[in-house]
């Protein structure tokens, strides 16, 4: 699955100086607990989860999830944020097998 | 012959063979183990059921009823300024391992709020859990039936 690690977030358009809005964001990630069995071969599938998700403004930290394998498959995220200017969110997230990803998305406060 | 004290020595050979191997060939050989929703709050929070002061400060948004255990979408908030919150933990009690998330907060955030999609493996009560900067713990929780599990 080449598409594990995929993200997308979505903001509102338009934010005004001083308002709270959400981040909402999804992963595309199979989220494996390690003690789910694969049905054909009853092998155990290893666990296979996000563990870490950081959200930073201009480079300045805002939120940081720690996750464990109870959050559901292709996992769904929403924070809240407060607007002071415009600049760059970004969105660090890592899984248990050392895969690392990162996605940026543009905040336009007017 | 062998003594008893042979078989020792080859037992040992062997657990140690055990600890060795790579982490994936270990856990299959351990089923998994039930923690207690008690001793998650203890590795996370530091103390049991006991030490949390419930608050109806907190409100968790949940289904009453969730069809699939798999996809429960969970959502939190609180009416505490956020800076005086460090973080908020959420837990499902029948899970394998309880602890869900964790969600560090700072005064960037303007509001405790957090939602997410959580996996129920039975009917149990959702927890959230709200760490003031004071060390201080706020409990809320709410019960979600299960009709099918989603823990595998």
């Amino acid at each position: 699955m080449a598409r594990i690690g995929r993200a997308i977030v979505r903001v509102p358009r338009r934010i005004s100086k001083g308002q709270v809005f959400k981040v909402q964001m999804v992963i595309t990630h199979p989220m494996e607990t390690g003690f789910r069995k694969d049905k054909k071969t009853g092998k155990v599938i290893p666990a296979h989860y996000i563990t870490k998700v950081e959200f930073l403004f201009n480079g300045k930290k805002v939120t940081t999830l720690h996750t464990g394998a109870g959050v559901s498959k292709n996992p769904y995220f929403a924070v809240k944020m407060k607007a002071t200017e415009s600049g760059t969110l970004t969105i660090k997230y890592e899984d248990n097998k050392g895969g690392k990803w990162s996605k940026e998305v543009k905040i336009n406060v007017s | 012959m062998i003594t008893r004290r042979d078989l020792f020595k080859v037992a040992g050979v062997g657990a140690v063979a055990l600890t060795v191997a790579p982490g994936m060939v270990r856990e299959s050989f351990g089923a998994p183990k039930k923690i207690s929703i008690d001793d998650a709050l203890k590795e996370h929070l530091g103390t049991g059921l006991s030490g949390l002061k419930e608050s109806n400060l907190i409100h968790i948004k949940a289904p009453t009823i969730a069809e699939s255990g798999a996809n429960v979408p969970v959502q939190v908030s609180a009416n505490i300024p956020v800076d005086q919150v460090e973080a908020l933990y959420i837990f499902a009690d029948a899970n394998f391992n309880p602890w869900v998330a964790t969600v560090e907060f700072t005064p960037m955030n303007g509001e405790v709020f957090f939602a997410t999609r959580i996996k129920l493996a039975k009917t149990s009560p959702v927890r959230a859990v709200v760490k003031m900067k004071d060390g201080s713990l706020l409990a809320a929780s709410k019960e979600v039936k299960v009709t099918v599990g989603g823990c595998g």
